[in-house]
């Protein structure tokens, strides 16, 4: 006998809300659906209403963790749109912004994951190491969640003290190569509760679209900031880390070694940030010229795409936002199936989703 | 010797994916006079290897939707340009690509757009009973 187990829009793990009703046989699940939706605020409806620099503080707000990189890849698009040149120093300031953006993002989810594992000191380890992430981007941008930095044609502010923010850097990686990423990759009672839970193969992924670390912990190896670079990547040395098992825990290892490269980006990038203007000259009052561009970029929790459609008039004519969580969130149905029940809100929540993300 | 844009559009035509291919503000499109076959362009990405993005809807002023299926090649992004016809349908790809299931529903339920061929198009964004066609609708495209 099969039990149905509605689960939301208020979830047990998570804070935003989504529904996944569940189909049981004992404690085994055999099907979910799922329904989301109920964040959804309009954003690109809105944003076909509004002139480029509003929209650029608007999709700021799609999210309250990525905020950086939907602003980033929204002027990045009109930039495209406009062909303006980007001033080098911008484009190692918005790596940094990323990267710092990353860090605190993967150490939000690890912190998440660690306490519905049921490893507590992990949790409050991985968000104490969050506010230095976020009093970095707070000393560079002077806030915490929606940063300001992005405008067309660069950024708004620039990074005074490289130094300073090195300095944060040290005490970072030093913290998270020796107490976080070990906890992930050897610690006994995380494999205990991870290896082998919800699996995804590399198969499933390719085939649901499946973006970001939740696509690389089933083995299928691109990251944007490789395949196709934006920014400032192009410079910098780093790996991009894959797992090939596909469970829980391959989704935390890669979080954790994601988090090692992210340091090593943002050493490069700030011990070597060049000289000259943070801002290219844009008219005051921008006009993209008619036509459709799109950006790209791998946003912590995966490639998130922004379609910019101009008619040759202030306000744009489409916006289109594509989050990643948009295409990890389908893979839990197969990563949930066959799983016990009492699994599958670590599984849905090892996937790193953001509903407000995803609904818009 | 660096690759061009020349020899990209080559590249294409050699693996079947059709001519014409136009490298505009950073990235490629594709958009053929005739109707474009969505189902054939998806069996011919899949069987390189490429990746499904997104569906992107855009309202025309004669209300008619176009569609760009946008793939990843090898880190290239592909817009193939489609448009709906017959009141608002185009075929499904979903059997082909689970991947563009939500997508799809996300099409029908903002832009009321019908892919065919699909058994359902089961509510995904909205409740059940909720209009669909609205929430992305363009009021000057309704006039």
């Amino acid at each position: 006998m099969s039990f149905r187990i509605p689960i939301g829009p208020y979830h047990p793990a998570l804070e935003e809300p989504y529904k996944i009703e569940l189909t049981c046989e004992g404690e085994t699940v055999r099907d979910a659906v799922m329904n989301i939706g109920f964040n959804f605020r309009g954003i690109e409806y809105l944003a076909e209403r509004r002139n480029y620099y509003q929209g650029i503080t608007l999709v700021e707000r799609v999210c309250g963790i990525c905020s950086n990189v939907h602003a980033m890849s929204y002027c990045m698009c009109a930039e495209k749109l406009a062909a303006i040149e980007v001033p080098e120093r911008a484009l190692y300031i918005r790596s940094i912004m990323a990267e710092l953006e990353r860090l605190h993002s993967h150490l939000l989810w690890c912190g998440v994951a660690a306490k519905l594992i049921g490893f507590k000191t992990i949790f409050m380890a991985c968000f104490s190491l969050r506010e230095k992430v976020m009093d970095a981007l707070s000393a560079i941008s002077g806030n915490r969640v929606n940063y300001g930095m992005n405008c067309i044609g660069g950024v708004n502010r620039d990074v005074d003290d490289p130094q300073a923010v090195l300095a944060i850097l040290d005490e970072l990686e030093r913290a998270i190569g020796k107490d976080i990423a070990p906890i992930f990759l050897y610690d006994k009672t995380v494999a205990a509760r991870c290896k082998g839970v919800g699996i995804l193969t590399k198969e499933q992924a390719f085939a649901m679209g499946a973006v970001g670390p939740q696509a690389r912990a089933s083995g299928y190896a691109q990251d944007l900031r490789k395949a196709a670079p934006y920014a400032a990547y192009e410079r910098f040395q780093f790996d991009v880390p894959v797992e090939t098992a596909g469970d829980v825990q391959a989704r935390a290892v890669v979080h954790a070694l994601e988090m090692i490269e992210s340091c090593k980006i943002l050493r490069q990038a700030l011990s070597t940030l060049p000289e000259g203007p943070f801002q290219a000259k844009v008219a005051p009052r921008f006009k993209a010229p008619a036509g459709t561009a799109v950006s790209r970029a791998e946003a912590p929790r995966g490639e998130v795409l922004y379609v910019i459609s101009s008619d040759g008039k202030e306000i744009p004519s489409r916006v289109r936002v594509r989050t990643p969580t948009f295409m990890n969130m389908a893979t839990v149905r197969l990563a949930v199936l066959g799983q016990e029940l009492a699994d599958s809100p670590l599984i849905q929540a090892s996937c790193d989703p953001c509903y407000s993300c995803t609904d818009r | 010797m660096a690759t061009t844009t020349v020899d990209f559009e080559k590249q294409f035509a050699e693996l079947g994916l059709g001519e014409g291919w136009k490298w505009d503000k950073g990235s490629w499109w594709l958009e053929p006079a005739e109707p474009m076959d969505v189902r054939a362009v998806a069996q011919k990405m899949l069987a390189l290897e490429g990746r499904f993005v997104a569906i992107t809807a855009t309202e025309r002023p004669d209300h008619e939707i176009r569609l760009d299926y946008q793939w990843d090649l090898n880190g290239n992004l592909l817009s193939f340009v489609a448009a709906t016809t017959d009141n608002k349908k185009i075929a499904s790809i979903v059997d082909l690509s689970p991947g563009a299931d939500w997508a799809e529903r996300e099409t029908y339920e903002y832009f009321a757009v019908e892919f065919t061929g699909r058994a359902t198009l089961e509510p995904l964004m909205l409740r059940a009973g909720q209009d669909v066609g609205v929430h992305l609708h363009k009021e000057e495209a309704a006039q």
